[in-house]
């Protein structure tokens, strides 16, 4: 071989770029770009096509709650997650579970006219109902299926999981029936309250005070608790929280359990907000709330929080900020595909997420 | 005694939960229906039969305990097995009791499966006493055969197993095999009913016999010779057996149109292209390791790209329209480029996600596909995707002369498809690729230290299963002659992930095997529609579980996905990865 | 000190993996006030003798006892609370809690708080280098650092028995040296202590009896001393070192 070829060769592997990194450049270039025509594009729209002030109020406010929602369920993503290591597929159908469970409550004090004699009473009431339900649905998922999986590869759960998600829709289909079913709202919630001069759904100010009494309940309690405290500790590194006597396997159904009230708590405010339920409805929001979770960091409570409420007001307020400067038609049908755009954008740029540690990359 | 009967309490609580669950979820009732053999069995009785009698059969497992395999005696397994069989009867017994209590009329709203007609299966229509104590009586009988039959050495069971098996397969096959037999000009009477369209008694039995006789004589065979020494010039034998098996199949496959029907062309067609998708899946995921669970994203690609390349048209308000941007290509030049795009739409998508760890890989493909799907309804792409009405109009797939539309033509098109996919399939594992492909599964950084460029080989291995997975999506476009949004869900994803992780990942006989089982059954065997995704998810939890490594597992890939032997301790379910480790390295020490 | 009852015993213990046979016919016992330590080379079942104590697994035949009561087949926690605690290998601290909740982790089962305080701040009166970091995550410690956290963590379940699993094993020889001088420090606090160790000369100067495992079964029991004149033990162990 010649002395000049070689030469070629060292320097062709020499002028090889990362490629990975100009990519990811380009890419991020790309999207700025993009976001920021979208955004410029709208806000410039003649006045008469342009939304309203309050009507991008609306948005944020619809965002937010919705976004607590989101962070609900979030949490129980995170909060399997810090401990197994494994993404619970399954969840949105946890949350699913709790809004069907206590839909056939809500339907019958609907009826018999509880639900609008003592609405705060009875929306307490589903909580619980939809609490008891998701509860019972993790700590069988958690027992059945995952239980005798630990230790395996890490795609086995992953597998199992969705093949568990598949399941649970099929039976709620099966025991319930496959249509889709109007969620009654107790009467008083119609309409909207003024908080600080700003009109706001009733509805949505229930979900953002329910959302927040539970995360800072959830935060107390691991911060602060023997149990909060057993939980963090078998997150990072179970075989020593056995050694200090702490019952991992207690521990792990303790997490499901959490995991299940939060999204019982979740589907019933879901169902509120947007009045209906069926055996499907825990796909889109259980892999939009997974993404909460990877945005704010997964295995971070705060993070969980952070990213459903980011989420949520992106999903309300982007479509709409983005495309409708350049004239896409019917922008919120795209919400979703904001939602997984995200998700594939952090995880190529900022894998643990906001507040979270590098663990999606592989070492 | 109470502490020897708890595992048969404990299994047979669950057996009724089981028998419950089957209920509520509307398995019974929908499958009584159908008789099986005689008028006697039917589908749901034999649904009603299995929770006591599997029950007990669990009940009665061997454990390991102490270092040594225990099996209960006989005597043990009939008490167990009849304590766990009467359990679930019992358990059922107390539903009814409360069905009675609160009234069929009043559950309904709440669980819609719960009808007169489940209270009559489950009573067999004696009334709600007499069918307690036929469900208590008769799973106390069914679960102490149960046990019995776990205490029967194994060479003695498995061959009944295989002949029972035999039998309700035939059975539940009463669409398809009387019509093929008399396609044959065979006589069928004495085997099918004409009345109840089951098998008949005398049909039954025979089947048993033979299937019987013959499973012990291939199970004896086969256990005979992994017992002898290896004798020299077998691997000639096998390869030769191989090659025989594999043309049977062909041609078998071949003859199917003829024998079976437009019926069974229809299924078979469906099953080839998902068939062809798994086999895409396969590559990526059973070969290459990563799993993918938005395949259903390159089926989307081959639909849409073959129906705007050969000169579809969009449905609108004002009828037909041709999309945007649209070609007019002969099918077959099409395909060519659908194959291309759906091999750069995978290599390129996966570029940038290549780093990311196994399971946020595959939650990234999943978004990646919903995007696809959403896009491809969306308003705003609708002059080219025709948004959810589709498009129509998609090519016949003209060539000489013939036009493959019909069920029968269509079969034939796509099975050259498979098999060339098959081919493919196996040339790659035994490639150079393929090598590369299972040092980087079995250990990344390994096969990285080793100078295989691993980044590049993903990029490959998602390439390969695009292209194959878009070929399968215009084939679908081609037999379905439209395509909308709706039939590229994510659902779609699951089922050939489904069909992949039940025959074995990376073994194609295992792929093809997966795919005859769950969607060549569920089309051949009628009211099981309704539950094939519930039976699918079934299906992914419990392989996972039970046998990681499929039906047919790959030889090589066994090893990683098989765990220690699970133990009763439930500590040691929690660190047997660490334990495993530990095990072997101290037999190996302790071993002489 | 023979007539008094061991705090820790393992009666004739054999134990399996699945099939696997790892320990054979173990013996050991371990007396109040004593420092007992255990050698072995790599899988001769030091880690499996550690985990039949702590309960992980079950001995398929044999028993273990503390404090003359059957312990094997009781549940992991239920061992600790009864007054075994270890500091295992590579002092794996959770390293994203505080070094004050890695200790007061030690003291989970206990209820008596205030004899826990106390216990804190015999700990810490013990290691003054930890006060000074009780805020602080315990991954940001030195190796040094983590250690006596781990020890802190161990002693503050207050046990009747300190195990410890390699407490040498991945050390920078100086380090090493440190360790020991910790243990020994626990040891002037008159606590019995367990040692699994590797590094035999080391365990050997500081104990006062040992057992050699060696292919899951004990080939020598004998006081430190006279395994270390041991010619077989010199031969096989200390040789080499």
């Amino acid at each position: 071989m010649s002395e000049e070829a070689t030469t070629v060769r060292r320097l062709g592997r020499v002028e090889r770029l990362p490629t990975r990194r100009i990519v990811l450049t380009a890419l991020s270039l790309g999207v700025g770009a993009a976001v920021a025509y979208g955004s410029y594009r709208t806000l410039t729209l003649p006045a008469g096509a342009r939304y309203s002030g309050s009507a991008w109020r609306d948005f944020l406010v619809l965002g937010i709650a919705q976004g607590a929602v989101y962070a609900l369920i979030a949490l129980g993503y995170t909060l399997v997650y810090g401990i197994l290591r494994m993404i619970n597929f399954a969840h949105g159908e946890v949350f699913m579970a709790g809004a069907f469970g206590s839909f056939f409550f809500a339907d019958a004090w609907k009826e018999s006219g509880f639900l609008d004699r003592r609405p705060l009473l009875a929306v307490l009431l589903l909580v619980l109902i939809a609490m008891a339900v998701s509860v019972t649905v993790a700590v069988l998922l958690e027992r059945i299926a995952y239980r005798p999986l630990r230790g395996a590869p890490r795609l086995v759960p992953l597998i199992t999981a969705i093949g568990a998600s598949l399941f649970l829709q099929n039976t709620f289909r099966g025991l319930f029936g496959a249509q889709t079913r109007g969620y009654p709202k107790p009467r008083v919630l119609e309409g909207t309250w003024s908080i600080l001069g700003i009109p706001v759904q009733r509805v949505q100010v229930i979900v953002l005070v329910v959302a927040g009494v539970a995360l800072i309940a959830l935060t107390l309690v691991v911060a602060r608790t023997k149990t909060g405290k057993a939980m963090r500790a078998a997150a990072q590194d179970q075989e020593i929280a056995s050694l200090m006597g702490i019952d991992v396997d207690r521990v792990i159904v303790t997490t499901f359990v959490v995991g299940g009230m939060l999204a019982g708590i979740a589907g019933v405010l879901f169902a509120l907000t947007f009045g209906n339920i069926s055996y499907f409805m825990g796909f889109a929001p259980g892999i939009t709330a997974f993404t909460a979770a990877v945005l704010g960091g997964i295995g971070s409570i705060a993070g969980a929080a952070v990213g459903g409420l980011i989420i949520g007001v992106l999903q309300s307020v982007g479509p709409a900020l983005l495309l409708t400067g350049i004239h896409v038609p019917s922008p919120f049908q795209l919400k979703d595909v904001v939602t997984f755009l995200i998700l594939i954008l952090v995880l190529l740029f900022r894998p643990g997420g906001i507040l979270g540690t590098g663990e999606a990359e592989k070492v | 005694m109470r502490g020897a009967l708890r595992p048969g309490a404990r299994a047979g609580l669950v057996g009724g939960a089981v028998l419950v669950y089957l209920a509520l979820v509307g398995m019974l009732v929908k499958f009584e229906e159908l008789r099986l053999v005689g008028s006697q069995v039917t589908r749901g009785r034999l649904l009603l039969v299995l929770p006591p009698f599997a029950a007990s059969f669990f009940a009665v497992r061997p454990r390991v305990i102490g270092g040594r395999v225990e099996q209960p005696g006989p005597g043990v397994a009939l008490a167990l097995g009849a304590v766990a069989g009467a359990l679930v009867g019992a358990v059922g017994s107390v539903g009814l009791a409360l069905v009675e209590a609160i009234g069929v009329e009043r559950i309904r709203p709440v669980f819609v499966a719960v009808s007169p007609a489940l209270v009559e299966t489950l009573t067999f229509g004696r009334g709600a006493a007499a069918g307690a104590a036929i469900l208590v009586v008769g799973g106390a009988a069914l679960g102490a055969a149960g046990g019995i039959w776990r205490a029967i050495r194994h060479g003695l069971r498995r061959p009944v197993e295989v002949g029972l098996l035999t039998v309700v397969t035939l059975a539940m096959l009463q669409r398809i095999v009387p019509f093929m037999l008399d396609e044959l000009r065979l006589e069928r009477d004495w085997l099918y009913s004409r009345a109840t369209r089951g098998l008949t008694w005398t049909g039954a039995v025979v089947v048993l016999v033979v299937a019987t006789a013959a499973a012990a004589y291939v199970l004896d065979r086969r256990e005979r010779r992994a017992l002898a020494p290896a004798a020299e010039g077998r691997p000639e034998v096998r390869g030769w057996r191989r090659t025989a098996l594999v043309t049977i199949a062909v041609v078998l496959a071949a003859a199917l149109p003829q024998l079976a029907g437009s019926i069974v062309s229809e299924i078979m067609g469906t099953v080839g292209v998902f068939l062809l998708l798994a086999l895409g899946l396969n590559i990526v995921t059973g070969y290459a390791g990563m799993l993918h669970l938005g395949f259903s994203a390159f089926f989307l690609i081959g639909a849409y790209a073959v129906a705007l390349l050969t000169g579809a048209n969009l449905v609108t308000a004002f009828g037909l329209v041709a999309p945007r941007f649209s070609a007019d290509l002969n099918f077959y030049l099409a395909l060519v480029l659908v194959v291309a795009i759906g091999a750069a739409v995978g290599a390129l998508v996966a570029a940038p996600v290549l780093r990311l760890r196994g399971d946020y890989l595959a939650i990234v493909t999943l978004a990646f596909a919903q995007i696809a799907v959403i896009l491809a309804t969306s308003s705003w792409l609708q002059p080219i995707t025709g948004g959810p009405q589709g498009l129509r109009d998609v090519t016949k797939a003209p060539l000489l002369g013939l036009e493959f539309r019909s069920a029968e033509r269509f079969y034939y098109l796509v099975l050259a498809f498979c098999v060339l996919a098959v081919f493919v399939s196996w040339r790659l594992a035994w490639s150079r690729v393929g090598r590369a492909w299972n040092a980087m599964r079995e250990d990344e950084q390994v096969a990285d230290a080793m100078g295989v460029p691993t980044g590049r080989y993903k990029m490959l291995g998602f390439a390969i299963g695009g292209a194959i997975g878009a070929l399968g999506g215009a084939l679908f476009a081609v037999k379905v002659g439209t395509v909308q949004p709706g039939s590229f869900e994510i659902i779609q994803s699951i089922t050939v992930l489904a069909v992949v992780i039940l025959g074995g990942l990376g073994s194609v006989p295992g792929v093809v095997l997966g795919a005859l089982v769950l969607l060549a059954l569920p089309g051949l065997l009628s009211q099981l529609e309704e539950f094939r995704f519930l039976i699918y998810g079934a299906v992914l939890v419990a392989i996972m579980i039970l046998r990681p490594q499929g039906l047919i597992p790959n030889v090589r890939r066994m090893r990683e996905l098989r765990e220690e032997e699970r133990t009763q301790d439930a500590w040691q379910q929690i660190f047997a990865a660490r334990q495993e480790r530990e095990a072997a390295e101290e037999a190996a020490e302790a071993a002489p | 000190m023979e007539d008094r009852r061991p705090v820790l015993e393992l009666r004739g213990v054999f134990t399996h993996y699945g099939l696997v046979s790892v320990l054979r016919d173990v013996n050991v016992e371990i007396y109040p006030g004593e420092m007992v330590c255990l050698l072995g080379g790599n899988a001769s079942g030091k880690t499996t003798t550690l985990k039949t104590i702590l309960g992980y697994v079950t001995p398929s035949q044999g028993e273990v006892l503390l404090d003359g009561e059957v312990v094997s087949g009781l549940p992991t926690r239920e061992i600790v609370r009864r007054g075994v605690s270890m500091v295992p290998e590579n002092r794996r601290l959770f390293p994203d809690m505080t070094v004050l909740e890695n200790l007061e982790l030690g003291a989970y089962l206990r209820t008596d708080r205030r004899k826990v305080a106390e216990d804190l701040e015999r700990v810490l009166e013990l290691f003054p280098r930890v006060r000074e970091r009780l805020k602080q995550k315990a991954g940001t410690l030195s190796g040094g650092e983590q250690q006596m956290v781990a020890m802190g963590r161990a002693l503050m379940a207050d046990p009747k028995v300190l195990l410890m699993d390699e407490p040498s094993m991945g050390l920078a020889p100086v380090l090493v040296e440190q360790v020991f001088e910790i243990i020994r420090t626990i040891r002037g606090l008159g606590r019995t202590v367990f040692v699994v160790e590797q590094n035999a000369n080391m365990a050997l100067s500081i104990a006062d009896r040992g057992y050699v495992l060696q292919t899951g079964q004990i080939v020598l029991a004998d006081t430190a001393e006279n395994l270390l004149n041991n010619p077989l033990m010199r031969e096989a162990y200390l040789g080499e070192l």
